[in-house]
């Protein structure tokens, strides 16, 4: 079960400050809701888990993503995600370019074209809902993207603060951005989603 | 460690304590704890119905359900329709009609049947294929569930006409 | 012997033959008190679950089963690498394949099995499942068989690539099991080149499965101090189960016991032997204590026994008045990752080449190639007999279309297609002797019951509106009772069946047989037959079956066999007591066994019928000294039934469709069933199959699929997606029948329960295409569900107002 994901989300800052945060892969995982960077294996490759939770009962994916095809002069990378979910039961794994083109204003975009492949219950049974789900992840993701560059270029922008905290941006995006995926709150977010597209198609 | 519960609820008739934790499922409860075997086991996503028993005048599919809501709770069993060694109409009208094979989904069947005849005791064939549509079976094709529950529903209604 | 109404008397007190007695063994089902495999409890026992891949195609890398371990109420986990000391890890297949019970190096389909956990409760199970930590490397995966059998396609099977056959001829892939083949090709191939007209058509059988509604399972124990293990076990045949059960565990057989009780639906899919069984009798012999493996629904669905997979060619040669002059058939048959379905070893593709249906087609030629793909292993299952749906499916199809190239009446090139009536036996191109038929006789029944020329004058108005109608017509032969030992065998077994008749002094009965119901009603339909034999009412004969220990060999029930093979040995085990009960009765009564003629339940003198003795009576004496001089008490007998031949059930089947073309829903206004099946035993027990056999095959026809991704995910394993009818989509069947005995049966019958569903699903499936034919379509393939249909009414232009 394969889904072709193509997203273009516009940036409220300069290429350059989007393309070190997105060099940046535990920054780059705490914007996706309920995913953490736990182990780096290498250079480039990292260990990591994504827990959604539906009501009571939470799913574990565990896996590894490896960063590869780093091509500072197109600002782009690539991505390789792989794992299961820890019961076993699914599989996934993903495959995604990213890149950041220049816009208007001295902004950017972060354009990202991904190929995302289910295995197991998560096919069977999650397949049909995959994109919808995924754009809602996405979107949340590139919300969190957006606030984090936000906040690495105003302090980028910023004097530098005495005892050198430069670098201390990303800690504050795995707080908050680690709390857990809640599927309910995600379906209702698409169910609502659905109802306005319904009314907008109609005024149209 | 999960914290069991004690659930106490009425079972046929009879008053039954037992102590699960929240997760357990009341069809598993019935068959494991209760020894009561009637009601079956044949999907996980609540489809087929053989796990069907009566709870508080509504039909309930005790695989959706945790023990821990019964609390209290009138259950009816494909057990407890013999009363005093004499045979429920539907007991006899399946056997009449020819309305079982296997067996495994006659339980579940004929528990729904029971609420059936209890809310609507003269359905018509349509109202009783739908009302039992949440019963599914493999060997009978349902012709003759249908006229089995006809049969229990004539019968039931002799019996209170008194002819 | 004149009928007098004191013989009638007599007579309807047996409740034998011909008589729609109720059944004996409903009241424990009704009450809630039948005993299947998840009922029993049996002290100290523990509970399996097991832990299966996510990926159709993997190398296991490493399994930690620490987490697991720590899982309180846990006990154990079994991997590969504990069944590989005592050689476990794989297993026979009923197929000539063998199997892996656990996977070790890699796994072969979707949700095969990795590891077992033991556990004290099936919560606990649950939860150590879940901690099983299994790391994979991802394989890329043949899902389409036409693919499997590619120059640079994965190799699948590396267990087997070094051998250059898998039981049944010479491999000539990696991925490829078998090629099988019957008839003349040459002389087939001759006809088709010089016909006046032929006919071709890609048909596809697509892989459903049986469903039955109880899912499979087992509780195994083992007894360390006596060495004897007892099986529960949803098995359609017991004994097979023991013999392959000694041969891989060691041991002895006599130290078996396997226990068929009340099974919740067969359908072929409780014949294989499945890894669950294996597994959980090696825990119950490593730990001592009975385990209990019962699977769930979507395992059920993914993992045991498909049915079909069948992609088909049908190609008939014929001359302009519609005669058909040679068939030739092919098949592409996906098995999954394991020839694991029931094969007799000289018929991988089973029944195939009954493919000339009811038909006298002097020239054929059939071929059936077989694969590996990463899909679940099976093929040969629901109610088909042996690949007889396939080849039903077949040739019923391909008959219309070429009916339709021919412009000609879909009865009517039927009938000039029939094997005629005085021609049975009759032997077809392929070599199957037909018993007996009369396909005319049923053919037109069914036509006047439905009035035939009014519907196609009612569908002829009907087009000029613009409707959709459709009549599908299925005059179907199929070929079950496996089997004549010569032919029939599974990993050498012969496919025999036995019955054992005790009669004891008070004139009541006990026989035990190797066959095993799954509630086609054995334990009334066998005391039968006996009764009618032995002339004792069959309400004092109590039939056994499915404990290997009190019951005689046999190959259980599948393939309709229980009937042809079962049936006979009772009758023949019946008649070798009446042989012996007449020499009682001639000593009892001072005569000579000339002197004697048989009534109903009694011998009786001829020329002085006042005397006379009862079976009852004679029955008590066989147990006293009054005997003949030279004679041992006891009036019983076992008979070990090698059938001469197969059976050929036949039928005449007409289905009347409404479609409508704006969302392709298809509503079955009526369906017409004859069904021949020889001898009636029991009319209401036969009229339950053919409407449970229809449901059935409704399903098939109208919406069941198990679709898979092309990375080998099942797309539709659970009943979310798969299509069990209810009450409600049902359609109200009618049914019909004539009699035509089979002249090698000892009570001329043939068995019946598969026919409904190998002749209703190409009846459906032709009254669909029928509606279209005015539009130029010849064939749709199945499953005809309104999306499918609709997209036909697409197609054509059709859809809209």
């Amino acid at each position: 079960m394969k889904v072709q994901i193509d997203k273009r989300y516009p940036l409220p800052c300069s290429p350059e400050i989007a393309w070190e945060f997105l060099q940046n892969i535990e920054s780059v995982a705490g914007c996706m809701p309920g995913a953490k960077i736990t182990e780096r294996i290498d250079a480039g490759r990292y260990k990591g888990t994504v827990t959604t939770k539906v009501g009571p009962a939470t799913m574990s994916f565990r896996g590894e993503v490896e960063m590869t095809e780093v091509d500072a002069s197109a600002r782009s990378l690539r991505l390789l995600g792989k794992g299961t979910d820890t019961t076993g039961s699914s599989g996934a794994s993903m495959n995604l370019t990213a890149r950041i083109e220049p816009a208007e204003a001295g902004l950017c975009t972060l354009v990202g074209v991904s190929e995302l492949s289910m295995s197991g219950k998560a096919a069977a049974f999650g397949g049909r809902m995959m994109s919808t789900v995924g754009d809602q992840i996405l979107k949340q993701f590139a919300d969190n993207f957006a606030a984090q560059v936000s906040a690495l270029q105003a302090l980028r922008a910023a004097p530098a603060a005495p005892g050198g905290a430069a670098n201390s941006a990303p800690a504050a995006a795995p707080a908050a951005a680690a709390r857990q995926l809640n599927l309910l709150a995600l379906a209702w977010t698409i169910f609502k989603d659905w109802l306005r597209g319904l009314f907008s198609k109609r005024a149209a | 460690m999960i914290k069991k519960q004690t659930v106490s609820f009425k079972l046929n008739g009879t008053d039954v304590d037992v102590v699960v934790e929240p997760r357990e499922l009341l069809i598993h409860t019935l068959r494991e704890r209760l020894q009561h075997t009637g009601p079956h086991i044949g999907c996980e996503t609540s489809h087929c119905g053989a796990c069907t028993v009566d709870i508080n005048g509504m039909s309930v599919k005790s695989c959706t359900v945790l023990t821990v809501q019964c609390q209290g709770a009138q259950m009816l069993t494909i057990e407890g329709l013999e009363q005093g060694g004499v045979l429920h109409a539907l007991q006899e009208g399946f056997t009449h009609e020819h309305g079982l094979q296997c067996g495994f989904c006659t339980p579940g069947m004929i528990t729904r049947a029971y609420r059936l005849l209890q809310e609507n005791p003269t359905p018509s064939e349509e109202e009783i294929r739908y009302w039992m549509s949440g019963n599914l079976c493999r060997c009978t094709g349902y012709q003759n569930i249908v006229k089995a529950v006809q049969y229990a529903a004539n019968k039931m209604s002799l019996a209170r006409t008194g002819s | 012997m004149t009928a007098t109404k004191e013989t009638l008397e007599r007579e309807a007190k047996l409740n034998g033959v011909g008589v729609s007695r109720l059944r004996k063994e409903d009241a424990r089902f009704i009450r809630g008190k039948g005993t299947y495999v998840d009922d029993i409890k049996l002290p100290g026992m523990l509970f399996g679950a097991i832990v299966r891949s996510p990926y159709a195609h993997a190398r296991i890398k490493s399994i930690d089963k620490t987490k697991a371990l720590a899982v309180p109420g846990v006990v154990a986990v079994l991997v590969a690498d504990d069944l590989k000391p005592v050689k476990l890890d794989w297993m026979p297949t009923l197929g000539g394949d063998v199997q892996a019970v656990l996977a070790g190096e890699k796994v072969c389909f979707q949700l095969q099995e990795v590891a077992m956990v033991i556990a004290r409760d099936r919560y606990s199970a649950a939860d150590g499942a879940d901690m099983v930590e299994v790391d994979y490397e991802e394989l890329p995966a043949i899902v389409d068989p036409h693919k499997a059998m590619a120059a640079d396609a994965p190799i699948i099977r590396e267990d087997i690539a070094g051998k250059d056959e898998v039981g049944h001829g010479k491999r000539t892939h990696p991925n490829h099991i078998f090629t099988w083949e019957a008839g003349d090709k040459a002389g087939t191939d001759a006809v088709f080149a010089s016909a006046a007209v032929t006919v071709r058509e890609e048909i596809l059988n697509p892989r459903v499965h049986p469903c039955p509604l109880e899912t499979c399972g087992c509780v195994a124990s083992f007894d360390k101090v006596t060495g004897q293990l007892t099986v529960y076990i949803t098995s359609q045949a017991p004994h097979l189960v023991r013999t392959v059960v000694a041969m891989l565990s060691g041991i002895p057989e006599s130290k078996i016991r396997i226990i068929g009780g009340d099974i919740g639906g067969g359908f072929g899919n409780k014949v294989p032997i499945y890894p669950g069984y294996v597994i959980a009798i090696v825990a119950s012999i490593v730990t001592g204590v009975p385990i209990k493996w019962i699977e769930s629904r979507i395992d059920n669905i993914s993992t045991t026994g498909f049915a079909r997979d069948y992609h088909g060619i049908g190609e008939l040669a014929a001359d302009k008045d519609g005669r058909i002059k040679a068939l030739r058939f092919s098949a592409l048959a996906d098995h999954g990752a394991f020839n694991s379905h029931v094969s007799a070893t000289k018929l991988p593709a089973g029944l195939f080449s009954i493919c000339t249906g009811s038909y006298d087609i002097p020239m054929s030629y059939c071929r059936v190639d077989a694969v590996y793909t990463n899909k679940a292993p099976g093929g040969v299952a629901y109610r088909c007999s042996l690949r007889v749906t396939e080849a039903v499916y077949l040739i019923e199809r391909m008959i219309d279309v070429l009916a339709q190239k021919l412009g000609l009446d879909k009865a009517e090139i039927r009938r000039r297609n029939f094997i005629k009536a005085d021609k049975f036996p009759y032997t077809t191109s392929f070599g199957w002797t037909i018993d007996s038929g009369n396909y005319h006789a049923a053919l037109d029944k069914v036509l006047k019951a439905v009035d035939y020329a009014g519907l196609r004058k009612e569908q002829a108005e009907k087009r000029t509106k613009g409707e959709l109608m459709g009549i599908g017509v299925c005059t179907f032969t199929e070929i079950v009772g496996a089997g004549p030992t010569k032919v029939c065998d599974i990993l050498g077994i012969g496919l025999f069946d036995s019955c054992d008749i005790r009669v004891n002094p008070t004139g009541s009965a006990i026989a035990r047989l190797g066959t095993m119901s799954q509630g086609q009603g054995h334990a009334t339909t066998y005391a039968q037959i006996i009764a009618t034999e032995l002339g004792l009412s069959s309400d004092e004969i109590q039939i056994e079956e499915g404990d290997t220990d009190k019951a005689p060999y046999g190959a259980g029930t599948w393939g309709s066999r229980s009937t042809p093979v079962g049936g006979a040995a009772a009758a023949m085990a019946a008649r070798k007591i009446r042989a012996k009960a007449q020499k009682i009765a001639a000593h009892l009564l001072e005569v000579g066994e000339g002197d004697l003629e048989w009534e109903v339940d009694r011998y009786k003198v001829k020329g002085n019928p006042a005397q006379s003795k009862t079976m009852k009576e004679i029955a008590m004496a066989a147990h006293t000294s009054n005997l003949p001089p030279g004679m041992e008490q006891g009036l019983d007998a076992t008979e070990y039934y090698d059938p001469p031949n197969l059976t050929y059930p036949f039928g005449a089947y007409v289905c009347v469709v409404d479609i409508d073309r704006l969302t392709g829903e298809t509503k079955v206004r009526r369906f017409y069933a004859l069904d021949d099946c020889g001898t009636r035993i029991n009319p209401m027990i036969i009229e339950g199959q053919i409407h449970g056999g229809l449901t059935e095959a409704f399903a098939v026809a109208f919406g069941q699929a198990i679709p898979f991704d092309e990375n080998g995910n099942h797309l539709g394993n659970s009943f979310m997606d798969y299509f069990l009818p209810t009450a409600v989509e049902t359609p109200h069947w009618e049914t019909d029948h004539t009699v035509t005995p089979s002249p090698h049966h000892p009570i001329g019958a043939k068995g019946v329960a598969e026919s409904p569903h190998v002749g209703g699903i190409p009846c459906f499936s032709n009254a669909v295409v029928d509606a279209f034919a005015h539009l130029g379509v010849t064939h749709m393939d199945m499953p005809h569900t309104a999306f499918r249909v609709w997209q036909q009414c697409k197609a054509l232009g059709i859809d809209t107002r």
